[in-house]
């Protein structure tokens, strides 16, 4: 298998890039038993005249708490620090806002940090490759961190790679769902404050390469419905709801990597992840961001972890050093001019996405078309049992925030 | 279920949209409060309701040809509604200032959108597309769409106390050879009917229940540069657009004159183009013995492919204006319903007439749009689409004349017109049938 370091961001010797491709291949045999399909290969070499494609994109916005709760309870949620990071940000991109105090010493944001960085291949890395993962958290943090804080221990070398992943799973990355993880007593979120009071990397479970490859794979299949004798291409209420995995369609990333593959199944493609294997920030027009009617300085937008096309980071905002602070930066929207207070805002303007490939379209074998009774209602994104949890969590911040709003200050992203 | 979309929306399978267009703005007089602009558009909407049944007003006994007009009417409420004193319901969110288009400078022109790269016209100083109202009327024939312009006139000039003004209106018409003055087709890369509706309806998952099944218009009024687009080969106009100016296919690759396109020539393979540098296009497209606008096309040829070769080709309007994302329902695939009209008028500068396009889309959020006009590889930035800086034509190919965003209610049964309940307008009992509709005579006119 052929995959670099997503992005191409750290240089690999030939053993990390073969454990991580393993890494690769484990989260793929775990969905392609169930899912099998010959649309879909783990490798892009394979393809025949393949083309790589990053078509496939969304808002990093979340999707499905405004379908609950409407776009401005939405903003609140996915702003409301490691609280918000941990329940709402589940578009394959999580971000934290960092926040300082002003001259009169009210607490304002100072810097979104956004990442897209899969938390399986930090977790490969740790367990392999201590200084290389303390490298990359320097290169992310601006700091060294000590072993303590990536690890929990202060000598990684000493344990075994296994005890390496639980450690560091401990610390920085959580269980990601891995079933040996879990069982080892690894919390689904990690405990240390490298990831909880910054974005280092992703680490809710939801935004890992297994859902990533599963949901690619589910749209690898040459589904249609048949009406009135007719085969025609079938719609995402038509194939969600035939698996009845209506979830699934009420988010941004999901559907659209699903239906993005199916898009081109249907014209007898097959498709891959093109190398590197990662999850990308398109960047945005920047043109839409102000401050005191100038552009943006440009050491204000810092994409980081990637190339051109293939970042992973993105810190918005007025470095340390400035008195400016997130919200001295205004977002024209329409005929608005609107500061940028967090996180929220700044994704509606970003677009994520992995990069896929296609090869040259075949015939579809007549066996093969997988018929789907069409869909007999739209599937509802904004029903009382799937949008419960956000309500609920909606419920809870507006407990803890009754009485508290002041214009231009942020909740504390400590609570 | 939802309440049902307006008339004037052609989304279904195998409806197109009438030849004729008229976008109406109407303003509310001074002093003058919901309630009572309400009553005033209730005395409009009975009049296009007579007028859609073959009366005039001023014509008593009189029958149109309604068969031949096929008039339609739809009535949009604009951010101005919402202020006016007595409004019974709130501003709907897509009607917020982040959702609207800027206005022009009072000096003139000045950017549609921060982020945009259209702007308005110089001699543009005042957008007349914001009044409280806009009414679209669609027919078959021009006289309907003239003669409800006319008729609004009328109707709001006997007022005994005049409550709304008919301050401009915008005619426009189909082309029967589905081009637009550039030439180039339009129209081809709109929704799947069966998307449409969830592009173009407000759903249930909104705190605005009074708004679900009602939808946003967008328009603007677009003057194309026919001056600069004319100085432009034709190659450069063709990867501007994204398609072959003859035959409407899509451009997929710019051939590099790699082996691979060498090849490809070899084998017939390269559409209608012959060496390096020219432009390709599938050569399947058109099926044999169909033009690009007939359904046999559709799925393989009518959307540009998502997956095409070169940066040049990706900077092209269609792929710009439509990233092929699914599903449609999601606002994110920035997919709108769009239903130009395109207009020609006189004109004092060079070449002394002004051709564009009516820009009209409907959409669930208006987001959608202005999303679509400034997001970074959309249309973000760029005046049409293509290469602006090798052909600074293209940097101001369109300039901007009006825009406007209005709030298109849904049906709502024994309202008088739709959205009356929002100017606390009362809905009534539906009236009995009128036995004179039947046999063609006209009723005495509405008062």
């Amino acid at each position: 298998m052929p995959y670099d370091a997503p992005g191409h961001a750290d240089e690999l010797t030939d053993e990390l890039r073969a454990r991580w491709n393993e890494t690769i291949a484990r989260a793929y045999a775990s969905q392609s038993e169930s899912l099998k399909s010959r649309f879909f290969t783990l490798d892009p070499d394979a393809l025949r005249n393949g083309r790589s494609s990053d078509a496939i994109k969304w808002p990093g916005d979340p999707g499905k708490p405004a379908f609950c709760v409407g776009e401005a309870s939405a903003q609140a949620l996915s702003d409301w620090g490691l609280t918000g990071r941990r329940a709402v940000q589940l578009e394959y991109c999580e971000y934290l806002i960092l926040s300082g105090r002003d001259a009169t010493g009210a607490l304002r944001p100072k810097r979104v940090e956004i990442t897209t960085e899969f938390r399986e291949f930090w977790a490969c890395i740790a367990m392999h490759d201590p200084e290389l993962v303390r490298a990359m958290a320097t290169e992310v943090l601006g700091a060294e961190p000590t072993w303590q804080e990536l690890y929990g221990v202060s000598d990684p070398q000493a344990l075994s790679v296994e005890e390496r992943e639980i450690a560091f799973g401990h610390a920085c990355a959580g269980h990601g769902n891995d079933r040996r993880l879990r069982v080892a007593g690894v919390p689904a979120q990690p405990t240390g404050r490298l990831n909880m009071e910054r974005a280092l990397f992703m680490t809710h479970p939801i935004n890992g390469i297994d859902d990533l490859i599963y949901v690619a794979i589910f749209g690898a299949h040459a589904y249609a419905v048949s009406e009135r004798d007719q085969r025609r291409q079938a719609s995402g209420d038509d194939v969600f709801g035939a698996f009845k995995v209506g979830h699934l369609a009420c988010n941004h990333a999901d559907p659209t990597i699903s239906l993005g593959v199916y898009d081109r199944v249907f014209h007898g493609k097959q498709a891959a992840f093109a190398d590197p294997l990662g999850m990308y920030i398109r960047v945005p027009n920047l043109d839409v961001f102000s401050y005191r009617g100038a552009p943006v300085p440009e050491d204000w937008v810092r994409f980081r972890r990637g190339k051109p096309g293939s970042y992973q980071r993105l810190v918005f905002g007025p470095p340390d050093e400035h008195e400016a602070f997130l919200d001295d930066i205004t977002l024209a929207l329409g005929a608005s001019e609107q500061p940028l207070v967090g996180g929220y805002q700044l994704l509606r303007e970003l677009e994520i996405g992995p990069l896929l490939a296609f090869g040259d379209s075949d015939p579809i074998a007549e066996s093969e078309w997988e018929l789907l009774e069409p869909a007999a209602a739209t599937i509802a994104c904004d029903d009382a049992e799937s949008c419960k949890p956000v309500r609920d969590l909606l419920q809870r911040f507006e407990a803890e925030h009754a009485g508290r709003a002041a214009p231009r200050t942020m909740p504390d992203p400590a609570t | 279920m939802a309440a049902p979309l307006q008339e004037g929306i052609y989304h279904a399978a195998g409806h197109r949209p009438g030849r004729f267009l008229a976008l109406l703005f109407l303003r509310v007089r001074e002093g003058i409060d919901a309630p009572a602009a309400g009553a005033a558009l209730a005395e409009l909407w009975a009049m296009y309701e007579g007028l859609k049944a073959g009366r005039l007003r001023d014509l008593d006994g009189v029958s149109l040809p309604v068969d031949e007009d096929q008039m339609t009417v739809l009535l949009g409420l604009g951010r101005n509604a919402f202020g006016l004193a007595g409004m019974a319901l709130a501003r709907p969110h897509g009607l917020a200032d982040e959702y609207l288009f800027r206005s022009a400078t009072p000096a003139g022109g000045g950017p549609l959108l921060r982020g945009s790269g259209l702007s308005y016209a110089a001699d543009v100083r005042a957008n007349m597309a914001t009044e409280a109202f806009c009414v679209q009327i669609i027919a078959e024939t021009k006289l309907a769409v003239d003669r409800a312009v006319v008729e609004t006139w009328k109707l709001l000039a006997d007022a005994a106390e005049p409550a709304l003004d008919l301050t401009t209106f915008y005619l426009g018409n189909q082309r029967n050879d589905r081009r637009s003055w550039i030439d180039f087709h339009d129209g081809l890369s709109n929704l799947r009917s069966e998307d449409r509706e969830s592009v173009i309806a407000i759903g249930p998952g909104t705190d605005e229940s009074w708004t679900v099944g009602g939808t946003y218009l967008a328009f603007l009024r677009l003057a194309v540069d026919l001056v600069g687009w004319r100085r432009l080969e034709r190659r450069d106009q063709e990867l501007a657009v994204g398609r072959d100016k003859l035959s409407g296919c899509p451009i997929v690759a710019v051939d590099s004159g790699s082996p691979g396109a060498a090849h490809e020539l070899a084998q017939g393979l390269s559409g209608n183009r012959q060496g390096p540098g020219d432009l390709r296009t599938d050569p399947g497209c058109p099926i044999t013995g169909t033009q690009i606008w007939d359904s046999a096309n559709d799925v393989p040829f009518a959307e540009p492919p998502a997956e095409v070769d070169g940066d040049a080709v990706r900077a092209s309007h269609v792929q710009r204006a439509n990233h092929h994302i699914r599903p449609a329902s999601d606002s994110g695939s920035r997919r709108i319903f769009r239903q130009g009209y395109e207009f020609l008028e006189w004109a004092e500068t060079p070449p002394g007439f002004r051709a564009g396009l009516n820009f009209v889309s409907f959409q669930d959020t208006p987001g959608r749009i202005i999303k679509m006009l400034t997001a970074g590889g959309w249309l973000g930035d760029t005046n049409f689409g293509g290469d602006e800086a090798a052909h600074p034509e293209l940097a101001s190919l369109l300039t901007v004349y009006a825009a406007g965003v209005y709030f298109v209610a849904p049906v709502s049964d024994g309202e008088p017109f739709p959205g009356a309940a929002a100017l606390g307008v009362a809905a009534s009992a539906p009236p009995a049938a009128d036995p004179r509709l039947a046999t063609g005579g006209a009723p005495a006119r509405s008062e």
